[in-house]
């Protein structure tokens, strides 16, 4: 969000290099044009701090006090953070939002680069595909989606029956605790079409005369594949990793229409965001929730940190070549 | 949207909704789904008719999504004039200072309490405060198909004992292979009413009336019974939702309050009847007349029309006419008078609290302390994963009492 600020930076638009140098006039010229620059971004930075900013600092205050929404919140130190750790359905929520993003990110990615490899070569209909493909990531994230989802994992409609024939009974899966995690895990494998669209393009950059050159020295399909295009799109995949790891983290409405607004049964969906809003708005403990959230925010980061920090093993950029 | 954002400021300078010629505009806000909100615009529309200097926006939801919005609200300071109101929400409010006392206004003439049917206004009184007028009352009951009982030769009769009630379920089972009850064990009323018929309470004025060992045993026995099959699986519930499982089908009976007859009738394909609450002694089934009642904001900048407004809801009879029972009896004499049911269901939700009133079991309903909305949440959850196996009894009891401490310093 904070990119139109960098971007200037080096680009020809950049109109510091000359500034010092220029007349008067110029100067004048250049403080209306960053005027009318700030004029311009103010929707954006107004909307920054009202609704982000501020709020965020809020947060951070409310996260050190007990506040039920209506009296004034009192300070409690660090009381909100230890409370977690004695809390078993935070937990709880831990663990699903844990096993939520493990199974279903690497799911998800490796279908997307599968569908990728198949929709890279040329052939007839390819844009149709492309698109057929990508329209679930663009409605899936929806309360319809979640409700259709609900509908058709529930007890003896189209996936049970489905299981049925070839004798797997479990009933609906909505309504079994052991199942209904992997009905969402199966809603946001199913919208693998952005990552898909951005290994696209990172497999349009994969030099064809690498493949060439390989496929003349004898190297198989797969051998390309692992010692070629893995490698060249490796910052792609690197990207993708980070963006739906994070993504899946913030995993919010599917589980709350899914599980008919209670994160259950057995709080089997309760993930992470679920059961913080439970605590905010449902039993008033905007406190706590406030420092889930920080808390939330805090494991978010750490992650970022590991998977920036793995890189460096295995994604290739060009400068590693100078 | 500029007109919009007037508006809000406006509303929170304190002079909200009156416009230049004194029109005034309240807003009522309640829970419920279309069947309601149908009904309700019609009684509006016959207000404005006779209050034109009133004017009454709405808006609605279901129960769940009804609180969660008003809590943001009223936490902005920004509450609905007029709003539907149960019992669980009036002390979690009034110590939030959300709710008016209606005191002045009935003083001043703009409500009345006269003309109630047999003290159902005291649902609506909270340490000496007015701080709800019942629209409608009504009982926990069992609400009972039927087809099934007919078919397994099972007729529930006034009095009759836990023991012949579960024997009953295991008939049911027997014969037709449905489980007798939805899952009994997690309705915090009901528990309430079984408590009650040993002397105690679900709640005390701020805590909980019972103890971890009368729990246990709740909840032992109702796990034993989802496991022998006369009691619905918890999943078979789940995936139900948001119908019952009793309007679905995968139970027989069901404990909850005589006007979801009509709801259950509307969702499902059986013929949904009353019976009466089970007992200990032969007579005593704790049982007590709750309410649905109108509140009003102490925020509100029309105390007086808001006044007006909810009088004319609670005891004009043509209001009376076009609600029917949808939120339970009618409260008043005159709404109760004015309107006489045509079909079955209605016809037997007004004879079934007849029948209970004349019966002299009727007690007063224990206050609900504040955060009493949050435990019955979590008695019905908890319940759910105990049915499920998911949980030990005993662990479930901790967890119930853990966090019904936090709830009521919340």
């Amino acid at each position: 969000m904070g990119t139109p600020v960098t971007l200037v930076k080096d680009s020809p638009l950049d109109t510091r290099k000359t500034r010092s140098a220029a007349p008067a006039a110029l100067k004048r010229r250049g403080r209306r044009e960053n005027l009318a620059g700030y004029l311009f971004m103010s929707p954006w930075i107004a909307g920054f701090v009202l609704l982000t900013a501020g709020p965020m600092v809020a947060s951070l205050y409310f996260a050190f006090t007990d506040y039920n929404l209506f009296n004034t919140p009192k300070w409690v130190g660090l009381d909100n953070f230890t409370r977690m750790f004695d809390d078993p359905r935070w937990q709880k929520s831990v663990e699903v939002t844990a096993k939520y993003v493990v199974i279903g990110t690497p799911l998800k990615l490796l279908l997307a680069l599968g569908v990728a490899l198949l929709l890279a070569q040329s052939r007839r209909g390819q844009a149709f595909y492309r698109a057929a493909f990508y329209a679930p990531s663009l409605i899936g994230a929806s309360v319809s989606v979640a409700f259709v989802w609900r509908s058709i994992f529930s007890d003896d409609a189209i996936v049970d029956r489905t299981m049925s024939v070839f004798g797997i009974h479990v009933g609906g899966w909505v309504g079994n605790p052991d199942w209904i995690l992997y009905c969402l895990v199966a809603l946001t494998v199913w919208q693998f079409g952005a990552p898909m669209v951005i290994f696209l393009a990172g497999l349009k950059q994969v030099p064809k005369e690498l493949h060439e050159a390989a496929a003349m020295d004898g190297a198989g399909a797969f051998r390309r594949f692992w010692n070629i295009t893995l490698p060249m799109i490796s910052p792609v995949l690197f990207f993708n990793v980070l963006l739906e790891t994070i993504h899946s983290f913030q995993i919010f409405a599917s589980a709350y229409v899914v599980s008919n607004t209670y994160c259950g049964p057995a709080d089997a969906t309760l993930v992470y965001t679920c059961y913080l809003y439970q605590q905010g708005f449902k039993n008033a403990q905007m406190g706590y929730a406030s420092a889930m959230a920080w808390m939330l925010l805090l494991a978010v980061a750490l992650v970022t940190a590991v998977l920036f920090w793995s890189q460096k093993k295995w994604v290739h950029y060009e400068e590693d070549a100078r | 949207m500029a007109t919009l954002g007037l508006a809000a400021t406006t509303g929170c300078g304190g002079d909200g909704g009156t416009s230049a010629d004194g029109t005034v505009t309240i807003r009522y806000s309640w829970w419920g789904a279309d069947e309601r909100a149908k009904k309700i615009n019609e009684t509006i529309k016959l207000f404005e008719k006779k209050h034109p200097k009133i004017k009454v926006k709405t808006d609605f939801q279901d129960y769940q999504s009804f609180w969660e919005k008003f809590q943001t609200q009223a936490s902005g300071g920004n509450p609905p004039d007029v709003f539907q109101n149960a019992v669980t929400f009036l002390r979690k409010y009034d110590k939030r200072g959300v709710l008016l006392d209606l005191e002045s206004q009935i003083d001043a003439g703009n409500i009345s309490l006269s003309n109630f049917r047999a003290g159902v206004t005291k649902v609506g009184e909270v340490d000496g405060k007015q701080l709800g007028i019942p629209v409608g009352s009504n009982t926990m009951s069992l609400v009972v198909d039927k087809k099934v009982f007919q078919k397994a030769g099972v007729e529930p009769t006034a009095g009759w004992t836990w023991d012949e009630y579960f024997k009953a379920l295991k008939t049911i089972h027997d014969k037709t292979k449905v489980p007798g009850d939805t899952g009994y064990f997690s309705i915090m009323y009901l528990y309430d009413l079984y408590l009650r018929q040993n002397g105690k309470a679900f709640y005390t004025k701020d805590g909980l009336g019972f103890d971890k060992a009368d729990l246990t045993e709740w909840w032992q026995d109702g796990y034993n019974r989802v496991k022998a099959g006369i009691v619905t699986d918890p999943k078979i519930v789940a995936q139900d939702r948001p119908k019952s499982s009793l309007s679905a089908g995968h139970g027989a009976s069901e404990f909850t309050w005589d006007n979801f007859t009509v709801r259950y009738t509307a969702e499902g394909n059986s013929t949904y009847g009353l019976a009466p609450i089970p007992t200990m002694d032969g007579k005593h089934t704790g049982q007590y007349l709750a309410s649905l009642m109108l509140s009003a904001s102490a925020r509100t900048s029309h105390p007086k029309e808001v006044a007006q407004f909810i009088n004319f809801m609670v005891h004009d009879p043509e209001v009376g006419k076009i609600m029917g029972y949808d939120r339970g009896i009618l409260a008043s004499t005159e709404q109760y008078e004015a309107f006489k049911p045509t079909d079955e269901v209605n016809k037997e939700i007004a004879q079934y609290e007849d029948d209970t009133a004349k019966a002299g079991v009727l007690g007063t309903i224990t206050p609900h302390p504040s955060g009493a909305d949050t435990i019955e949440a979590a008695f019905l959850r908890i319940g759910g994963d105990l049915g499920l196996g998911k949980v030990k009894v005993a662990d479930a009891v901790k967890q119930f009492f853990d966090e019904s401490q936090a709830a009521f310093q919340a």
